[in-house]
Parts: C-alpha cells; sequence; structure tokens
C-alpha cells in the first residue's frame, strides 16, 4: 500500500518534472519577446510604466544603430555597381573579342573563388574595356573591368591574375561603397525607413533618385579620379597575395606587374586610381616568401600567349 | 519493513522516467539552424565551389546546421544534405549571439531591413536614374552580366594550369 501511493507521488513528480524541462526547448528558436531570466519567475516584478518606455525607446535606439551599420544592402551595392559600371562603359566601350572574354573570366573566377568573398549578389563578372590606357575597375557588387591596354602589360597569365585578385579583393572589401559620402548615406537611411514610406506614401521619390546620383559620383570620383586611400590599397595587395597562393598562382606575379608599372612612370590613370608608390611595390615584395616555381607556370603563360588580346 | 522496496516496481520506474526526462530536455537545444540570406545560395556535395551541385536553396530558407569546415557550412535542407559557403550567413555571426542575449530585438530588426530593402535603391530608381543619364551604357553592363563560366568549365581550366581546384 504504502509503496503504491509512493509510486503515484512518483509519477505526478515525473510528469512536472518533464513539463518543466520540455517547456524552454520548444523549438522556438527566438521568442519575440524579453526571455524572462528563470522559466519560473518567484513573482510577478511590476514594472513602473516610465520605467517600460525607457527600455521601449532604448531597444528601438538598439534597431536604428543595427540598421545604420548594415549600411548597404548586396542588392543596393549592386545597383551602385551597375550604375558606376555604366558610366565607365560610356567612356570606353566593352571588348567583343569572344576568346579574350572567356579567358579573363576563367582566371577571374579561378582567383574569385579563392577570394574572402567568392560570392556576391549576383556574381562576379570580367569585362574588358577597349582602350590602351593601362587600368583596371571595380565596381561595387562584382562587376571587374579591366583595360586591354593593362592586359597587354601583363606577361603571363600569373600577372593577370594577380591584377584581378586586387579587383577582387576591392570589392570583397567594399572599398568603392565606402567612399560614399557618409552624410548621404545616413540620409539614404532615414529617408527610406519604414516611417519615411508612410510619411510620403508609395511611388519612387525623385530625391532617392538624385540621391543615387550623388552616391554613385562619390564612387566614381575614388575609382576613376581621386583613387583609394593607401591603406585600402594595402589591404587589397595583402589579400591579393593570399588569393594567389590558395589559387596555384605565383603570389610573386603581384609585385612583378606592380613593379613594371611603377617602373613606366606616370601621373593618371592607373597611377591615381591605385596609388602605385615604390613603398608599395616594396611592401607588396614582402609580403611574398620565395618558392620554388610551379612547373604548371609554363604551360599557363603559353596559354596566355595564345590568346590574341 | 522492505527497505529494499523503494527501489523496485514502481520506484524504479520513476528514476528511470526522471533520467529520460533530464536526457530529453537537454538535447533538443543543441540543434542550430540558420537563415540563408544570399540569392542564388548553391547546394554543394563537397565543400568546394567546384564541387557538384544539389540544388539551389532560396533565400531566406532556414537549413539545419551538421558541421562546419573551414569557411563551409554543412547543413541539410529538405532533406538534402550539402555544403553550403558561409557568407550565405552574412548575419549569422554578427546577429545571432546579440540576440539571443537580449532576447526581443532579432526579428524587429530583420522586418526593418527587409523594409529597408524595399525602399532603398532598387531598379525603379536604377530606371529614373537612367532616365536622367540617356548617355550611359546600360546595354553593355547587361552585356557582362552574361558572361560566366560554368563549373566544369572551370575545373578543365584550373586543371589544366595545375591550379588548386
Amino acid at each position: 500500500m504504502r509503496i503504491k501511493i509512493l509510486g503515484l507521488f512518483g509519477l505526478a513528480a515525473t510528469v512536472l518534472f518533464l513539463a518543466g524541462f520540455q517547456l524552454p526547448s520548444l523549438p522556438v528558436p527566438l521568442p519575440s519577446g524579453p526571455v524572462p531570466s528563470s522559466p519560473v519567475p518567484a513573482a510577478p516584478v511590476p514594472v513602473p510604466s516610465e520605467a517600460g518606455k525607457a527600455i521601449s525607446v532604448g531597444t528601438k535606439a538598439g534597431q536604428k544603430a543595427m540598421v545604420a551599420a548594415k549600411g548597404i544592402s548586396d542588392s543596393e551595392e549592386y545597383y551602385i555597381g551597375r550604375a558606376v559600371a555604366a558610366r565607365l562603359l560610356a567612356r570606353n566601350s566593352l571588348s567583343q573579342n569572344r576568346d579574350a572574354i572567356t579567358y579573363v573570366n576563367e582566371v577571374g573566377q579561378t582567383v574569385a573563388q579563392k577570394s574572402s568573398m567568392p560570392r556576391t549578389y549576383r556574381g562576379y563578372h570580367f569585362g574588358i574595356l577597349e582602350t590602351s590606357e593601362p587600368n583596371a575597375y571595380a565596381c561595387p557588387g562584382g562587376l571587374i573591368l579591366i583595360t586591354r591596354g593593362l592586359i597587354k602589360e601583363c606577361q603571363n597569365e600569373d600577372e593577370l591574375a594577380a591584377v584581378l585578385a586586387h579587383e577582387v579583393a576591392h570589392v570583397a572589401h567594399k572599398d568603392g561603397v565606402k567612399s560614399i559620402n557618409k552624410a548621404r548615406w545616413t540620409e539614404v537611411l532615414t529617408s527610406t525607413g519604414a516611417e519615411a514610406a508612410r510619411q510620403y506614401g508609395g511611388g519612387v521619390a525623385g530625391s532617392l533618385v538624385s540621391m543615387f546620383e550623388s552616391s554613385i559620383d562619390d564612387v566614381f570620383k575614388t575609382l576613376v579620379v581621386n583613387g583609394y586611400s593607401r591603406e585600402a590599397e594595402a589591404n587589397a595587395d595583402r589579400e591579393a597575395v593570399t588569393t594567389l597562393t590558395r589559387a596555384g598562382y605565383d603570389p610573386g606575379a603581384l609585385a612583378a606587374i606592380l613593379s613594371r608599372l611603377s617602373s613606366r612612370g606616370g601621373s593618371g590613370g592607373i597611377f591615381r586610381s591605385h596609388p602605385l608608390t615604390a613603398e608599395r611595390v616594396q611592401a607588396v615584395k614582402m609580403l611574398v616568401r620565395e618558392g620554388a616555381p610551379n612547373a604548371q607556370e609554363q604551360a599557363r603563360t603559353k596559354r596566355f600567349q595564345q590568346v590574341k588580346f | 519493513m522492505r527497505r529494499p522496496g523503494y527501489l523496485s516496481g514502481p520506484g524504479l520506474w520513476v528514476l528511470l522516467l526522471l533520467l529520460v526526462g533530464l536526457l530529453a530536455g537537454f538535447s533538443p537545444s543543441m540543434a542550430e539552424t540558420l537563415k540563408v540570406e544570399r540569392a542564388n545560395t548553391q547546394l554543394y556535395q563537397s565543400p568546394s565551389f567546384g564541387g557538384t551541385t544539389l540544388g539551389t536553396v532560396p533565400a531566406g530558407s532556414e537549413v539545419a546546421v551538421m558541421s562546419r569546415s573551414g569557411d563551409w557550412v554543412q547543413v541539410n535542407y529538405q532533406g538534402k544534405t550539402g555544403w553550403v559557403h558561409k557568407t550565405a550567413f552574412p548575419q549569422a555571426s554578427s546577429m545571432q549571439l546579440p540576440g539571443m542575449l537580449t532576447g526581443g530585438p532579432v526579428r524587429e530588426t530583420k522586418s526593418d531591413e527587409v523594409a529597408l530593402a524595399g525602399k532603398g535603391f532598387t531598379p525603379e530608381v536604377e530606371a529614373g536614374y537612367r532616365q536622367k543619364n540617356p548617355g550611359l551604357n546600360y546595354a553593355q553592363v547587361d552585356q557582362v552580366e552574361q558572361f560566366q563560366v560554368n563549373p566544369a568549365q572551370l575545373a578543365a581550366f584550373n586543371k589544366e594550369g595545375g591550379l588548386t581546384p
């Protein structure tokens, strides 16, 4: 009799115990309300209404800060990149040489996949600009344009890979969109939030197009006129060396192409958009440890020379 | 007075049930799910872009994490197990921890982002910009976006050049 009563008690205790453990582990990964610190609160703690308001305001401010920190979304970056490319292609048209395009995209995809950002919103695509002026441009989102002049400066596939790996690094580091005036971007954020939409109603505001235009100007100025900061260049060089190594290319190829361009001298074009200083070339040389020459390098150089750029 | 009786019959069952309850209560919390945030995310058979693809995981899908290897995450999506590159989860590292620590805000922030994505620089804004600047060469931008290298072609290219697959 005594055992039976004990058993019943035990059963009831077990059911309660199980319920206690099972509840918090129900498949609700992110509860929408604040999680109580203990599953069984001893007594409800009354929250004064003022304090409650303060908490809610604090949470709101936190959300705003997070949105601001997030900045430009992947798709916005993509549309900015398209606009920058459209401006570049208005100055120099796109090469229609199928063999050259295929080859540049093969080399470009090889390094892009070994970069710190192998995938972008709509992927990497590489185009050749019809101009003899040596230069290369990394449009935000992954459209990379290299001039025929710069390809001609390269002596082998590894040097072309080095140039493209450097441009991929600019895309991965978002160096283009980072040049958008911060005050302007804050304006875009505040005018595009849900509250603004409620205030002004639907439809694309002309002001948004103007802000888009100004943002493109900022990126274009950095890519073409003023150039990236020395810090951004150094970071892109560093990543390019890592990328080349991971892909199986000779990382020393970056120093080789940079010192060739640097010895040519000059002031405009690539010297302005990608500041080329003796210190920069020296820094890249320091990054590369001397290694045994890759046996397949000959095969790569051969196929590079077979393409008529 | 049958002291050993406490541990036989129903008493034993109670103990067993307690043990099962403990185990069941703890184990499900170990499973981790991530939300795919990048469009055109591919599920690969092996942790490499050169590998065979098992299909596409649409943005917004929840996947169960099974293991990790370097930049790759092994996931299960709709019964298929494969590898997804970590860049498909840009928010995973930065958002999850603070979200879990503070409780609420994660969901609300997400909906804010959705609003932002719909109201920022969109195809409509691009159309307005093109109308304002008719001299821009968008036709060739569209052409550059068509340049693709399929995985088999790239694998052959890498093999021929002695490059890392």
